[in-house]
């Protein structure tokens, strides 16, 4: 890998953490396990890698923002997630600050 | 399917052992779906190298596992800035010391007493223990301010607890116009400072360290030893200079220790300038001009006192000069501090 590659890599990977948090929050407005939610979000386009969205999920649930919990589905345990109250009210925040960088961002390209 | 038992097995080992069977189940659920789902679009069950290449593209159990721990770093980036600055004073503290403790070694042992490759050791020895400690302190300051920030408010850095008004101002930061005194300079102060003090301290049991060979003459045991002796006047002198050089250096080492060693320091000149007028005083005042004496002056009075007395005035004439000097750099540093000052004021004012 170049040091070009390498440096686009990194820049990319910072500007994609936001917003794969975002699409976390928005898409767990309905329930879904891990899974699932990578699906969901890459028949949505957002493909994102099992290493980096099954430990974001912990993250979230960690500082509040998702609940989960245990349940048998297809005779198979599994755990799933969905937006809490303070992950809704961070949700909405977030999107407007979101909406704001985009629209400035459009404005300067 | 046995091979990914066996990652999942491999990934458990590096898991945060709290809560590793809880991870895991809920990773072996996750992706035994997604096996599920790819085998039933094949239509097949997977090949082992499919399988194993699946895995792979997972990433390695090691890389999986760290993902689930949380972000550690010894030093937080936020502590960062005040470790370093805290590691390069130690640092130069832990020199200076060294230094001291070489050059009082190498005054009070004979070379034989000495193991060299010992004392040159000494250094790097004690910088890393230095090193080590710093980074210890600061690695439980970053440990304690990240489990419990309520708990210990003081640990943690206060960026928030500065005003910028705090700042020293533009004309302070550049003296008036002149470039601001660099780490290095004021580094090399400090360490002259000491070096300076050091050779004075050991003067009164090392005269050879100011006249050379010629403190021989002064050993009373000497066939060759002088007929004068110093004036008491000397002793006050000499403790006098101890004290000025000793407040001149802490005040060096606080600026360093505190950050602020790129102001400019007119305050602390004005003071140690008139307070090193003291010790000239003392001497100036000397009754007679009579700063050598005669050891045996019932012996020596005719012999010796003409000598005597061309010795005494020259001293007079020396300590009067470097008293004048000492009254104008005392008059500069007045006069620019005063020019300074008015400028501050009629910028201020426009």
């Amino acid at each position: 890998m170049t040091l070009t590659e390498n440096l686009f890599d990194n820049l990319r990977l910072e500007l994609r953490r936001g917003c794969l948090t975002l699409a976390v929050l928005a898409e767990l407005h309905q329930e879904y396990y891990g899974y699932t939610l990578r699906k969901a979000l890459a028949e949505r386009g957002l493909e994102i890698d099992e290493s980096t969205l099954y430990p974001l999920l912990r993250r979230l649930e960690a500082q509040g923002l998702l609940s989960s919990e245990w349940r048998e589905e297809e005779k198979r345990n599994k755990r799933f997630y969905r937006l809490s109250s303070d992950g809704e009210e961070i949700f909405g925040q977030l999107l407007n600050e979101w909406k704001t960088i985009n629209a400035s961002i459009n404005k300067i390209l | 399917m046995e091979l990914l038992d066996r990652y999942l097995e491999a990934v458990k080992k590096h898991l945060p052992w709290q809560r590793q069977d809880d991870i895991l189940a809920e990773l072996k659920a996750n992706l035994e779906a997604q096996l599920e789902d790819k085998e039933a679009e094949l239509g097949r069950p997977l090949t082992p190298g499919e399988a194993e290449d699946w895995l792979k593209q997972l990433g390695h159990p090691i890389q999986v596992a760290a993902r689930y721990q949380p972000q550690r770093s010894l030093i937080g980036p936020s502590l960062f800035p005040y470790y370093w600055y805290v590691m390069k004073v130690a640092l130069i503290v832990t020199a200076i010391v060294y230094v001291i403790a070489t050059l009082v070694q190498i005054a009070t042992q004979t070379p034989a007493e000495m193991n060299v490759l010992a004392v040159l050791l000494r250094l790097p020895d004690g910088l890393m223990r230095t090193a080590a400690w710093v980074t210890l302190v600061f690695a439980l300051i970053e440990f304690g301010a990240a489990r419990c920030p309520q708990k210990f408010p003081m640990l943690v850095p206060p960026t928030n607890h500065w005003l910028p008004s705090d700042l020293p101002s533009f004309m302070q930061r550049h003296g008036g116009g002149k470039k601001p005194r660099s780490f290095a300079h004021a580094v090399t102060e400090v360490i002259f400072g000491i070096l300076f003090l050091l050779w004075w301290l050991l003067l009164p049991q090392h005269p050879y360290l100011l006249i050379g060979p010629a403190a021989f003459h002064m050993q009373s045991w000497s066939q060759f030893a002088s007929p004068f002796q110093l004036a008491p006047a000397w002793v006050q002198f000499y403790w006098w200079v101890v004290g000025v050089n000793a407040l001149q250096l802490a005040w060096r080492i606080a600026a360093l220790i505190r950050g602020d060693w790129q102001r400019p320091r007119r305050a602390q000149n004005i003071v140690i300038s008139a307070i090193g007028l003291i010790p000239v005083w003392l001497l100036l005042t000397v009754p007679n001009h009579a700063y050598l004496t005669l050891q045996h002056p019932a012996l020596d009075m005719a012999h010796y006192c003409a000598a005597m007395n061309a010795i005494n005035q020259l001293i007079h004439w020396n300590v009067l000069g470097i008293g004048i000097l000492i009254c104008l750099l005392l008059a500069w540093e007045i006069g620019s501090s005063g020019v300074n000052a008015y400028r501050k004021r009629t910028a201020a004012m426009q």
